[in-house]
């Protein structure tokens, strides 16, 4: 193994994690300006806008980071193409902040232009991840996880484009609520889920000292939830309750395959005492599940599918999934993921050399605590919000999710400032630059 | 000239690096499979606890350069190997005390 290859490991992810930061500032900063938006209904334009921040923004920036990361170290491989990552880096970049400008001011011309950039960069990632998976030779549960949580985000863009084109040309004659509504579970269901149900199978017993003594439980629930998501997408778009009914209990009974996979897989860990970013995974994992409950009682045969806010409507729902299931488990990746890339970067060419500190010593543990901790407490107040249209609920919510972002966010730059301090990591930066 | 390092002192050179994930030195994690010392020159066998560990790269040079910094060291040679894989029995007293499994 090199200490060139050693020296350049780590900058393509921790690019996607910073830029992943800024996004959380910029989405939270948008809900702390407006949090009457969660009183709206979801198709409203500036909703669409504050989605996209969050989920195309904060989410998939850090999921396509951790991917670029975790992909090669679960499959035992390099990343296939490390410029493909950077093209892809630099599209997402300028492409979300131009889709949510385009949202927010319904501007469907420039979000087209904005979407084809963002498009553009999820074709390369998925091309990337594929053939890392192909080269890798691997075909277990997170081979096939990668490889289709890659497959769905595309295909999810994709139907995005197509439905910001029919609502400009309107050449298919369907209601754009219910494609709207296929598409967001594509990425949600299709993308994070998937991703979740291979990659915490990997992660849990890697950062638990534990291991996945019987791999049937995760694949039957990758398998299940795989087999819901191809039949509740058509049954949104074509408004089918009973069929989206069934394929949401799938994909709950999947969710319960994989978190009862994980538990065992828990249960051999050696590491007893769980970190706090390793808590909040696990939260997170729970959150989503709630949530496809949730998603499986508001598309239950009798509840009236509509779009009108207040009460159990789509934003609870998307509170409660989003909220308290993708952020802790996305926000607990990053306190796994960032402190330990940058210990790489700036610690790394000293292990032998000199006394290293380890990776979790990088953070700073009440930040992160209470930062995470505010961020799960402000689901309650936002729910109550959305749930009775009360802004004082909604406002109360936001700030409380603002604390926590800003405690977490405070706790991130922490670490990240470890790769400006120490000399490890200028003379690791000063050896990539020779190489590339 | 330096004398040439015994295995105390190699065994002590590789307690000084540590895992990055654990905080637990490679010899208490059980990573350490042999150590011979022989006028100068020292061979380790080493593993990792999953073959994947991302920061296996950096471990393992690390090994390489502590044992080079060694005072009479000559050759330093250190293989990486999987088998016998490593498995949580070969976590020392003092690593399972870290980790939390003994009080």
């Amino acid at each position: 193994m090199s200490g060139s290859w050693l020296a350049t490991q780590g900058r393509l992810p921790l690019a996607f994690m910073g830029l992943g930061l800024a996004w959380l500032v910029a989405a939270t900063a948008l809900l702390v300006m407006q949090p009457s938006l969660l009183s709206l209904p979801h198709t409203h334009p500036q909703v669409v806008a504050l989605t996209h921040a969050w989920v195309l923004g904060f989410f998939v920036t850090v999921a396509c980071g951790a991917v670029y990361q975790l992909a090669p170290v679960a499959l035992g491989t390099t990343l296939a193409n490390e410029r493909l990552g950077w093209w892809h880096f630099g599209l997402h970049a300028v492409g979300v902040p131009g889709m949510v400008y385009s949202f927010w001011h319904w501007d469907l011309v420039l979000l087209g232009h904005f979407g084809f950039a963002v498009a553009l960069g999820l074709v390369l990632f998925s091309a990337n991840t594929w053939r890392t998976v192909r080269l890798s030779g691997r075909r277990g549960t997170v081979a096939w996880s990668l490889a289709l949580a890659a497959g769905w985000l595309l295909t999810t863009v994709l139907l995005g484009l197509v439905l910001a084109a029919n609502r400009f040309w309107y050449f298919i004659p369907i209601n754009p609520v219910a494609l709207l509504r296929a598409h967001a579970h594509l990425g949600l269901v299709g993308f994070f889920i998937t991703l979740l149900q291979g990659v915490g199978f990997q992660l849990i017993p890697m950062f638990t000292l534990g291991e996945v003594r019987d791999w049937r439980l995760a694949n039957v629930g990758l398998g299940l939830a795989q087999g819901g998501l191809l039949g509740l997408a058509p049954a949104l778009v074509w408004s089918l309750a009973p069929l989206a009914f069934v394929c949401t209990m799938l994909i709950v009974s999947g969710l319960i395959c994989s978190g009862v996979g994980l538990a065992r897989s828990l249960a051999t860990r050696k590491k007893r005492t769980l970190d706090p970013g390793t808590r909040s995974f696990l939260r997170g994992g729970m959150g989503v599940g709630a949530g496809a409950v949730a998603g499986a009682l508001l598309v239950a045969p009798g509840s009236p599918w509509g779009s009108a806010p207040g009460g159990f409507d789509a934003m609870v729902y998307a509170i409660l999934a989003l909220a308290g299931g993708l952020l802790p488990c996305i926000a607990g990746m990053m306190c796994k993921i960032v402190p330990f890339l940058t210990w790489m970067r700036a610690y790394g060419p000293r292990v032998g050399r000199g006394p290293t500190p380890a990776a979790n010593a990088l953070t700073h543990p009440r930040l992160e605590r209470w930062g995470l901790g505010l961020q799960h407490l402000a689901v309650a107040p936002l729910l109550v919000g959305a749930w009775t249209l009360n802004e004082a609920w909604l406002r109360a919510g936001t700030w409380v999710l603002a604390a926590g972002v800003l405690l977490f966010v405070a706790d991130m730059l922490g670490v990240l400032r470890h790769l400006w301090l120490t000399p490890a990591a200028t003379a690791g930066a000063t050896q990539a630059r020779k190489i590339l | 000239m330096n004398e040439a390092p015994d295995t105390a002192a190699v065994w002590a050179a590789l307690r000084s690096i540590p895992d990055p994930e654990f905080g637990v030195n490679i010899v208490d994690l059980g990573l350490i499979y042999s150590v011979e010392c022989n006028d100068g020159d020292i061979a380790v066998t080493m593993t990792l606890t999953t073959p994947n560990c991302p920061s296996g790269g950096w471990i393992y040079e690390g090994t390489k350069e502590a044992l080079t910094r060694l005072p009479g060291a000559k050759k330093v040679e250190v293989a990486m190997v999987f088998e016998p894989p490593w498995n949580p029995a070969m976590l020392s007293e003092e690593a399972n005390r870290q980790l939390g499994r003994i009080e």
